[in-house]
């Protein structure tokens, strides 16, 4: 069953679109994270699910049930925002039963409701506080624990964890995984983060722009990226890429000849970007692999793993390598391999993806 | 060069200059500071000058109140009276008199005053359309800008027995005439509905910056939880708006004492001295035109102080009860 569905929503104001014609379910109790850059449309598109943006064009169903001219009220979601929009005057309690309140519901029900998810949050022993008496993480715990109160079929999270320091929010990235896990509810997340996105979601769907430009689970993204957008915004450091013309046996950037092991058939001088992942780059010759030679510029440290920034002709190139508890290896490579399989081949023109065959 | 890490295992980065340095005194940061913010200083001097010169220097004359001051003698050379001026004023009918209307007026301006700017706001904030927004918001505003003079004028135009729109409408309704100017019982209303008419539109600023300030998506996420504008209004607005409220109330209760001078002066006659006049017109009287300035110093002290005591009080109380307060 569909949880949510969105077929060629636009959104405009006045004479400007931001929002060019979305279409995409969301299959019940998945959790879909919307992710791209800021003005990207994810967050219109968020709002216009919750009610609190008027859609221009197309059609929101939830749970088969259509929505555009339903009262947000009405449209049983529940939303966390970015900046919590916890009550000030009110204590975790009171704002937690804010909701069940104003939809008057029992007295005994509402303290019950909230003692069962405040335990759930581990907000037992904090009920009686204000919000300003709380840390930004306990706070983002109210927040979802005013949206779970409700029982909603859906949820929906407006980049809720990009106000908390880096340990916090990896720490509550998990906590919202686990809640998700425990309660099954659809929900959509919306990020510009894409190491949330890869991380939260059963499946992403890129943005930019105001499109989508793909949907998919993580791995699929990360592996098989549509075009050039998506290789750059998902993974960090983003995927390496160079301007390349195929040849008879490869692709040609600048001087060196990179073997990409399939074949190309008619394509021979089409002019394309070819894509790298700097995981995918190693320091040793392998099978199918091709020696490129660079001008190391900088070795970064982060422990197990170091990041190499190098020249490779014109094009500046980010690679990863092992660091074996020592960089001083690292500083004279003057030569990377590059696997064959798992170099992406991109449309010069369009930016998309190409099939060649292996 | 000594590694000044080694006993903490660390390795030497750099050389570190040993030099050790002398704490500097308190005067050579002062002077520091002065040399590098002067230009905030400067800014501030019209400020201090003006305090100084408009409050604090009239405090000397303040003595005058405990002396029998004689503008020939000056006010150092006075003789010292003693508290014999406050007891004239407390003796006196017409001053106890002045004291209470000055606390009744205050308190129907408190009670139906007060609260005006903070329902205008409300309602203000209530209207969607822009245009019709911004033209109601300057018609209201408008009355603040014009002078007291003339404000008694319209008032006196408006409540005249013959030809005043306010007995033109009884007329409609078959009453007679009322001189509502001449009759005591009448003064109070309309004083403090002059006062709202006048200064309600303007007062509703601030509450207007207020409401402007409340995070949007608390409306947003009430929005999404099912409230309506009612109940938004009461469970978010108020509540959000309550410390600039208090705050309001506070400097409100400070100047409980000061009901407007210029309008009551301009407002009353003799007829309704028993219900219009206030502390500040009684001094006038007394001080300007009876020459007892020295019997008007002690009004004037008595009502300063009364101010200064309920301003502390209701600080206290808001600070205790609410988190707000002033200081």
């Amino acid at each position: 069953m569909i949880g949510v569905s969105l077929s060629g929503i636009i959104k405009r104001y006045g004479a400007l679109q931001v929002v060019h014609g979305i279409d995409l379910d969301v299959a019940e109790r998945e959790f879909v994270v919307l992710v791209g850059p800021s003005g990207c449309g994810k967050s219109t598109t968020l709002r216009m699910i919750a009610g609190l943006e008027e859609i221009s064009e197309g059609d929101l169903e939830i749970h088969g049930k259509r929505m555009n001219r339903i009262a947000p009220k009405d449209r049983d979601v529940a939303m966390v925002f970015q900046n919590y929009a916890l009550y000030p005057h009110l204590n975790v309690a009171d704002n937690m039963a804010f909701g069940l309140r104003i939809r008057r519901m029992p007295k005994d029900q509402i303290a019950t409701t909230i003692a069962e998810t405040a335990e759930i949050l581990g907000l037992t022993e904090y009920l009686e506080r204000r919000p300003a008496d709380l840390s930004g993480g306990q706070r983002q715990r109210v927040a979802m624990g005013r949206a779970i109160v409700r029982h909603p079929k859906v949820f929906l999270f407006d980049e809720p964890l990009s106000n908390l320091d880096a340990k916090l929010r990896t720490q509550m990235r998990a906590e919202i995984k686990r809640l998700h896990n425990r309660l099954g509810v659809t929900s959509v997340y919306v990020t510009h983060d894409q190491v949330e996105a890869m991380t939260l979601a059963d499946r992403i769907v890129v943005m930019n722009d105001g499109r989508i430009e793909q949907v998919g689970t993580p791995m699929e993204l990360f592996n098989n990226p549509a075009n050039t957008f998506v290789a750059g915004f998902l993974g960090s450091p983003p995927m390496n890429q160079m301007k390349a013309q195929l040849t008879e046996t490869g692709a040609r950037v600048g001087n060196a000849e990179i073997n990409l092991g399939r074949a190309i058939n008619g394509n021979a001088g089409r002019d394309v970007i070819i894509g790298i992942r700097p995981e995918h780059v190693t320091l040793q010759p392998g099978e199918q692999t091709t020696a490129l030679p660079i001008d190391l510029d900088l070795v970064e440290p982060l422990g197990s793993e170091a990041l190499l920034h190098a020249r490779f002709g014109e094009d500046e190139m980010v690679f990863k390598a092992d660091t074996h508890g020592d960089i001083s290896h690292l500083q004279g490579v003057a030569e990377v391999h590059v696997p064959a399989a798992l170099v992406k081949v991109f449309d010069a023109e369009t930016g998309r993806a190409l099939r060649l065959e292996h | 060069m000594v590694d000044r890490n080694a006993d903490v295992a660390g390795i030497p980065v750099e050389e570190v200059d040993n030099k050790s340095y002398a704490p500097e005194s308190t005067w050579a940061r002062t002077v520091d500071h002065f040399k590098r913010e002067w230009q905030l200083y400067v800014m501030l001097a019209p400020t201090i000058i003006w305090f100084l010169v408009f409050l604090y220097k009239p405090m000397y004359g303040l003595q005058i109140a405990f002396k029998d001051y004689s503008i020939f003698r000056g006010v150092a050379d006075s003789p010292w009276v003693g508290l014999e001026h406050f007891e004239v004023l407390f003796a006196n009918d017409q001053f106890v008199r002045a004291v209470w209307n000055t606390v009744k007026i205050s308190a129907l301006n408190l009670i139906f005053g007060f609260p005006a700017p903070i329902i205008l706001a409300l309602m203000f904030n209530e209207i969607l359309h822009a245009t019709y927004k911004k033209t109601a918001q300057t018609i209201v505003y408008l009355p603040h800008f014009i002078s007291s003079v003339i404000i008694a004028g319209i008032v006196i135009t408006a409540f005249a027995p013959t030809g005043g729109i306010v007995n033109i409408i009884l007329g409609w309704f078959g009453i007679d005439s009322i001189y509502f100017l001449t009759r005591p019982e009448w003064f109070r209303p309309i004083f403090v509905g002059t006062g709202i008419w006048q200064e309600a539109g303007f007062g509703s600023i601030v509450f207007l910056a207020a409401i402007a300030g409340v995070n949007p998506s608390l409306y947003e996420s009430a929005v999404v939880d099912g409230a309506n504008r009612w109940q938004m209004m009461w469970k978010i607005t108020i509540p959000s708006i309550l410390p600039t409220i208090l705050i309001m109330l506070i400097i409100r209760i400070g100047n409980i004492m000061e009901v407007s001078f210029e309008l009551v002066i301009l407002l009353y006659q003799p007829a309704t001295y028993e219900t219009a006049d206030v502390v500040n017109t009684w001094i006038y009287r007394q001080g300007l035109q009876s020459g007892q300035y020295d019997l008007a110093a002690a009004a004037g002290l008595f009502n300063a102080v009364v101010a200064f005591v309920l301003v502390m009080t209701a600080n206290t109380l808001s600070r205790r009860y609410s988190r707000t307060s002033l200081w």
